[in-house]
């Protein structure tokens, strides 16, 4: 038991729905990326590591640490959550600062440290600007930054690439290999495989509050790319970047579920996701968001599952 | 050679301690509701309209309260102040009722959870937010009465001190039942308006039928279920004028047990509450 997460048969009831069912898994050093549907249990497993949910069975560890009511162990993760922002008037540095005076970083520190992460996630430009007024792109970033800014040992990211744009997401993507490159562990959730490709091989799947499978990502992404993974994009003009998109051999079939947004289906993702920031740039189409609809996982679940 | 793998070092600092994060915790609530119209009206209009017809009554005592002599039991009027039961009910519920339920309903308590602080710092933070805004209505109007009142020489210096001191201690009851109220009735919900309906509940709903009954039956015993009765007959007995028809001594253990209990409620409901989603 020396993983830097330790979970054994751990079980988590929200009344008679099962939010976790005798997870068991050990998370290593380095990056660990967390696959699995909304509804999984990836957020609960998250809370349940930061102290923030109280497992109903089972025992849990983070750095060897009980984490329920550990005020200590708080001093040395970084949390960044999928949804949650504090108040939408403070401005990004203001955000990153007041969460920074709450580990008791003197306020010259905070500030200092504050503009330091926002640098980090590429927001400087908007530091000033209230996060309300922020993309959903931007308001990941802001969070990643306040998760980052107090050097933590490990971070805990739910779903940060969620929503987020082309260049928001390789900012994310390169922070956090970049935390990870210098020593510190991270420990990512998301719902699109292609997603923690890029920064690990080191994955666990997770499905009805279980740990399906764990380990090399390759074998589990040739079963991926026997779906067509669908992705959702939020932009004003979706017909003409479907024709720009349209000369990607491996795209399969586009749908227009509302007029700003395009539905992609490829049988390609990593290709696709590779190549999708050089046509918007080509193209000069302005792409708001990127999500991926959990259907393609889906039915790899299904396939594993049984 | 040799190959050095690069190794991640944690930041060293000397961190402030617990009561630097608490203040953060209330500099940034109170930011907060200063930036809220609702809050700042009806903290002015409360401070004001009370203390304007605390000092009115003081001028026109003669006129209004014929026989009430110029000394420390003049000060149970402005004490029993009806505006100061309404400004304090509707404070606490604008500002109060939503300083725990809308965190939880945002999701701020997950970031506030995150950080290296308990549930009694976020909760003491709270309510060093809430009660120094409900002692404007609670406790400095009557401040300033006896401070007019001395400088008008309506009273002398001496009693306008020691109505000051108690005042401070009468005022500081009230402030203490409504801030732990408040932040129990906030804690239970995510939703600011039910807990806000709770505050009106627990102060008119207990107040009014309590005084009817109390009548009707004949019955004072009833007015120990009503707060505001309760301290206004701790605030009569405390300046010195006639006790009101139930004992101070029992009125004033209801007050602090219902604070007590209501605190020590929210501490450890608080301390085992689960984040559940986000």
């Amino acid at each position: 038991m020396n993983g830097v997460v330790e979970a054994a048969a751990v079980s988590k009831w929200y009344g008679e729905v099962l939010g976790l069912n005798a997870f068991t898994a050990s998370f290593g050093k380095g990056i660990t990326g967390l696959v699995g549907p909304n509804g999984a249990g990836k957020s609960t497993l998250f809370k349940l590591l930061i102290g923030q949910l109280h497992s109903d069975q089972g025992k849990i560890t983070l750095l060897g640490e009980d984490p329920w009511n550990n005020v200590s162990l708080k001093r040395r993760l970084g949390y960044c959550p999928e949804q949650n922002q504090l108040y939408g008037w403070l401005t990004g540095q203001q955000f990153v600062e007041t969460l920074l005076r709450l580990d008791g970083m003197p306020p010259a520190k905070a500030r200092q440290e504050a503009t330091a992460a926002l640098k980090v996630v590429g927001l400087s430009g908007a530091a000033q600007r209230p996060t309300r007024g922020y993309s959903r792109g931007m308001r990941q970033r802001a969070k990643l930054a306040q998760a980052l800014a107090h050097h933590p040992e490990i971070l805990i990211l739910d779903e940060p690439l969620s929503g987020a744009d082309p260049a928001g997401r390789v900012h994310i993507l390169r922070t956090i290999s970049d935390f990870a490159r210098d020593g510190g562990h991270v420990l990512m959730s998301t719902h699109v495989l292609y997603e923690i490709e890029r920064i690990t091989n080191n994955i666990v799947l997770i499905h009805n509050g279980k740990a399906i499978a764990a380990g090399d990502i390759h074998a589990i992404r040739a079963l991926i790319d026997e779906h067509p993974h669908a992705v959702r994009i939020e932009t004003s003009k979706p017909r003409q970047l479907a024709q720009a998109l349209a000369r990607m051999e491996h795209v399969v079939s586009f749908e227009f579920p509302a007029t700003d947004t395009l539905l992609v289906r490829t049988r390609k993702p990593d290709a696709f996701y590779r190549e999708l920031p050089q046509i918007v740039s080509d193209t000069k189409l302005e792409v708001q968001g990127l999500e991926s609809p959990d259907d393609s996982l889906d039915a790899v679940f299904r396939y594993l599952v049984g | 050679m040799s190959i050095s793998l690069p190794t991640y070092s944690r930041l060293e600092l000397p961190l402030l301690g617990r009561r630097e994060r608490v203040r953060a915790i209330i500099a940034t609530g109170l930011r907060r509701e200063f930036r809220r119209p609702a809050a700042i009206v009806v903290t002015v209009i409360g401070a004001a309209f009370t203390t304007i017809t605390s000092i009115v009554l003081l001028f026109f005592a003669p006129l209004f309260l014929p026989g009430q002599p110029p000394d420390l039991t003049f000060f149970a009027v402005p004490a029993s102040n009806g505006f100061v039961l309404f400004f304090v009910s509707l404070m606490a519920a604008v500002i109060g009722a939503g300083l725990i339920a809308d965190d939880m309903q945002s999701m701020a308590f997950t970031l506030y959870m995150s950080r290296p602080i308990t549930q009694t710092d976020y909760l003491l933070a709270k309510a060093a937010i809430l009660a120094p805004l409900v002692a404007m209505v609670t406790i400095v109007p009557l401040l300033l009465t006896a401070l007019v009142a001395a400088l008008l020489g309506r009273v002398s210096w001496a009693i306008a001190v020691e109505a000051m001191g108690i005042s401070l201690v009468i005022g500081g009851l009230l402030t203490a039942f409504y801030t732990a109220v408040t932040l129990f009735l906030s804690s239970l919900t995510r939703r600011k308006g039910i807990a806000a309906a709770g505050v009106f509940a627990v102060n008119f709903g207990l107040t009014v039928p309590a005084g009817i009954l109390a009548t009707r039956i004949g019955n004072p015993s009833l007015l120990y279920l009503s707060p505001w009765d309760d301290y206004v007959a701790v605030a009569s007995v405390a300046f010195g004028a006639t006790p009101t028809p139930i004992d101070w001594l029992a009125a004033l253990a209801v007050l602090l047990g219902v604070t007590v209990l209501a605190a020590f409620v929210t501490y450890v409901r608080m301390k085992a509450v689960e984040v559940i989603t986000g």
